[in-house]
């Protein structure tokens, strides 16, 4: 009897030994919500596979790559995780790497890699697909969806005259204390790399040290944002839009905030994109591109609108009816966020010179 | 008492063989950090001197101090209460006690801040009260609180295994010679489980230096932060700031060394079971602050998990979006993490186990450079284990084929991260086995291999238990590791609560970090508190028999 456990824990030992972890295979048909982005029977397995790493998460991707699968035949392997983790793995396993696309939720991480010279152009037939401010300027990755920066706001606490314009105007004495930034958060670098190449050095530090001044508070990334202001600890948060709608989805009317637009030329809007792109060690460039093809077709453009809630990119698709829609006449930021993966570093030792950290 | 033979005989050679592929296996992160500090521009010593680094490493040492402090007088005290006492309810507690240390700080944190800070479940309740706002859990005092109520329980577990081996005839003959309960326990009782308290509050302490998840979720900025701020941005400086980490965990192991009048001995017990002291007038109010912490370190994280779960069930209902993840899906994840922490569990205490016992039996230096790999390794996030493992299988062709998203690194990168879990209690196991069993069956002509087996082995297991257990524990929640080393289409618990929390998928993140707790609070009777109870109820009957 006392012997019996550690029977059992070598018993399952084996158990996983002997199991080891098999290749997906392709349905006959496809349930759920992958069935909204291709109905038809499923193609046959060409034997072909393509191997992901995904920034982006399992919930948002998933059935877009299981109808990728349904829809060609060429069957996908995801190693899901945090982009910056992915992007570092990248660097360690350099051309050995199995991954054949790297999908990231903004765009630092794919100017990392582009850096490091470990993503490979991709061919105009992608590249077409999407406004040129949204591919990066050597076309080693593409946008796949947009996520705007809002102002997410208490509904209890705040008042819709108090709502303001421009991201200029939170460092009016009104707001002082009130507002959450998640410095350490990619998101928000990303945006403020932007910033900065928009306005330049001196006028996106001034603001951040104004920011700084009015007590600001520094948060960690979106979601505790979302979740504070949703509580009322604090009143505002500089976040992206997405974010808001799940919280709100997710909790109904306990969740007390609600997002607020910037002006449409107010830098404080910007729409910042998820990624994708292809390793540059690829041995399946054709069927890695058929992917982000797929990713950038009108039904997964579609899902992701309807579904993720985010912002299409691509063949026409327009935005789901409860997103606000994005200003065509706003100003275009002349900006690529091409310049996101050199200005990074800069922009990481600006926020900490700032002294939002603490 | 037992005689000591440390030092007098050397360590066979298997036995040093063993220990020393141990230790260099163990050392693999810290020799990754120290060639790419090498092999890049960074300068970890200019560092020290610039001010981004100053502030954080400031910070990092008061919180890690901080906690220290407050998880080694919660968690002896928790340990002495539940062990030694007749505190009602005291088999529950003992449960209860272990499990916050299942939560990922990630979302154990940010469900803890649901609950208690302004706004959340805690201030609704008391606005009927006249509550307008509750005060906010964050920055300095908020991590201290919130690293405290998850992490005493490395103090707690093993200080209390500690106290239910020590014979109870020590306190009863002090104070049968007038000692106040107060003198007893001060005189008597600390000295004996100062080495696990010790053993428990470094633990604390390079956890603490280690962590992320929860001072990011308070607003605390730390080293880790300015480490993940850089990781991409700087690459340099993140590997300078990783090595620095690296350093001061080293430095702690090693001050903490310096200050022990070497490891200290074990006194078994002799006597009938362990006295318990009647609380008396004491007994309902400190039962009350031990329900308060289980109630702040569990109640009050379960209660955002569940109540996330329910909304989202509810929405099911009413026709909103259904959730992304379904009964199967939460089996299966479970099975896997449980499958996959379990071989952890058992690989980890069978690695350090060779370092254990030469630390415990012989004077060596390979013993003691293993000991000291092992536990500065706690101190470096789960990140930089997988990272160097990857870099490590990425030197050939051949490791790259065979060990790439395989189990084995999987496992292997567990391991290393939990190592220093594992190592305290095993070396506490192999101590308490008596001289004078060693000896009787040396006499009798079983040789050294045999002799463990047949003999030492199964007077250690209700520790290696312990010991794995541990381990168990924080590998079913641990998030960095899991998520770039999984083999393709495996997920855990936590990579799937990452993966839907970081979303704001609350619901799914909250059923799935419910499954953890109610798979944790199985793993903790069974591997833990069962193996302790029994091996304690056999050494009463045996002493009642004689």
């Amino acid at each position: 009897m006392k012997r019996s456990l550690p029977v059992a824990l070598i018993i399952v030992a084996l158990t996983v030994v002997a199991c080891g972890s098999g290749a997906s295979t392709i349905p006959n048909n496809l349930e759920g919500a992958a069935a909204t982005i291709y109905a038809g029977d499923c193609m046959e397995d060409t034997g072909n596979e393509v191997t992901v790493y995904s920034g982006r998460s399992e919930d948002l991707v998933q059935p877009v790559l299981d109808a990728f699968e349904c829809a060609t035949g060429i069957s996908t392997l995801t190693n899901f995780g945090d982009p910056t983790d992915l992007a570092l793995a990248l660097t360690e396993e350099g051309d050995r790497t199995p991954a054949d696309v790297f999908l990231s939720k903004s765009p630092g991480a794919v100017g990392f890699l582009r850096n490091e010279g470990l993503l490979s152009p991709l061919s105009s037939e992608i590249t077409r697909l999407v406004d040129g401010k949204n591919v990066a300027a050597d076309d080693t990755w593409v946008g796949i969806t947009g996520r705007q920066r809002v102002l997410v706001y208490n509904v209890d606490e705040v008042d819709a005259a108090e709502l303001p314009s421009s991201v200029f105007e939170l460092t009016d004495e009104k707001y002082r204390g009130r507002v959450g930034i998640p410095a350490t958060n990619g998101s928000f670098q990303d945006w403020f790399t932007v910033f900065r190449a928009q306005e330049g050095d001196d006028v996106a530090i001034e603001w951040l040290e104004a920011m700084v001044a009015n007590d600001a508070i520094k948060t960690e990334s979106n979601r505790p944002t979302v979740d504070a202001v949703g509580r009322g600890e604090f009143d505002f948060g500089l976040v992206n839009h997405y974010y808001n709608f799940q919280e709100a989805e997710a909790l109904g009317d306990a969740h007390r905030a609600k997002n607020h637009t910037f002006a449409s030329d107010d830098i404080g809007s910007l729409v910042i994109v998820t990624a994708a792109g292809i390793t540059s060690s690829s041995e399946n460039v054709a069927a890695a591109e058929e992917l982000i093809s797929f990713m950038l077709s009108e039904e997964a453009q579609t899902f992701f609108t309807t579904d993720t809630l985010e912002y299409p990119l691509a063949a026409g698709v327009d935005p789901a009816s409860v997103l606000p829609s994005l200003n065509d006449d706003g100003a275009d930021f002349d900006v690529s966020f091409d310049t996101l993966g050199n200005g990074l570093q800069r922009t990481v030792e600006i926020i900490d010179e700032s002294g939002i950290n603490g | 008492m037992t005689s000591d033979v440390r030092g007098h005989r050397a360590a066979p050679l298997s036995l040093r063989a063993l220990a020393t592929v141990a230790t260099v296996l163990l050392a693999g992160p810290g020799v990754y950090l120290l060639i790419r500090n090498f092999t890049s521009d960074a300068d970890p010593a200019g560092l020290l001197i610039s001010d981004r680094t100053t502030g954080p490493l400031w910070r990092t040492l008061k919180l890690a101090t901080l906690v220290s402090l407050s998880t080694a007088v919660l968690g002896t005290g928790l340990a002495w209460l539940t062990t030694r006492t007749d505190l009602p309810f005291r088999r529950t507690f003992r449960v209860l006690l272990t499990l916050p240390l299942v939560f990922p700080t990630f979302i154990g944190a940010a469900a803890l801040v649901r609950t208690l800070n302004p706004g959340g479940l805690v201030n609704d309740l008391l606005s009927g009260v006249g509550v307008d706002r509750t005060p906010t859990v964050d920055g300095l005092s908020g991590s201290w609180l919130v690293l405290t109520l998850f992490t005493y329980p490395y103090v707690y577990l093993p200080v209390a295994a500690r106290f239910a081996r020590l014979p109870g005839s020590i306190e009863q003959s002090a104070r049968l010679l007038g000692n106040s309960a107060a003198s007893v326990f001060r005189r008597i009782i600390l000295p004996q489980v100062a080495g696990s308290i010790t053993a428990g509050t470094l633990l604390v302490y390079l956890y603490a230096i280690s962590d992320f998840g929860a001072v990011s979720i308070l607003r605390y900025d730390t080293l880790t932060r300015a480490i993940a701020s850089n990781q991409l941005a700087n690459r340099p400086v993140a590997l300078a700031l990783s090595l620095l980490l690296l350093i001061l965990a080293a430095a702690v192991v090693l001050a903490e060394r310096a200050t022990r009048r070497r490891y200290s001995k074990v006194a078994v017990a002799r006597s009938m079971t362990a006295a318990q002291v009647p609380l008396g007038r004491w007994k309902w109010p400190l039962t009350g602050v031990v329900a308060f912490v289980v109630l702040n370190a569990l109640g009050a994280p379960l209660a955002a998990l569940i109540d996330w779960s329910v909304r989202g069930l509810e929405r099911g209902r009413r026709n909103g979006r259904g959730l992304t993840v379904d009964a199967n899906e939460i089996a299966e994840v479970t099975w896997n993490t449980l499958r996959v922490s379990a071989i952890t569990a058992v690989a980890a205490v069978l690695l350090v186990l060779p370092i254990a016992v030469l630390v415990g039996r012989y004077r060596s230096r390979i013993g003691g450079i293993g000991h000291a790999v092992a536990i500065s390794t706690f101190a470096l996030p789960g990140i930089l284990i997988a990272l160097a493992a990857t870099f490590f299988i990425s030197a050939s062709d051949w490791t790259f084929d065979t060990f790439h998203n395989t189990m084995v690194i999987l496992i292997f990168s567990y391991v290393v991260r939990f190592a220093a879990l594992a190592m305290g209690t095993t070396l506490l196991a192999v101590q308490l086995v008596p001289q004078r069993v060693r000896d009787a069956s040396q006499t009798l002509g079983a040789s050294s291999g045999r002799r463990f087996i047949s003999v030492e082995l199964p007077l250690m297991l209700p520790g290696l238990l312990a010991a794995g257990g541990l381990v168990l524990l924080s590998t079913m929640k641990e998030l960095p590791i899991s998520l770039l080393l999984s083999p393709f289409e495996f997920e855990t618990l936590a990579t799937r609560i990452f993966s839907t929390f970081n979303e704001s998928f609350v619901a799914e993140a909250g059923l799935m970090a419910l499954a953890l707790v109610v798979l944790s609070f199985v793993a903790t009777w069974a591997l833990i508190i069962r193996p302790t109870e029994r091996s304690t109820a056999r050494e009463t009957e045996s002493l009642r028999q004689r």
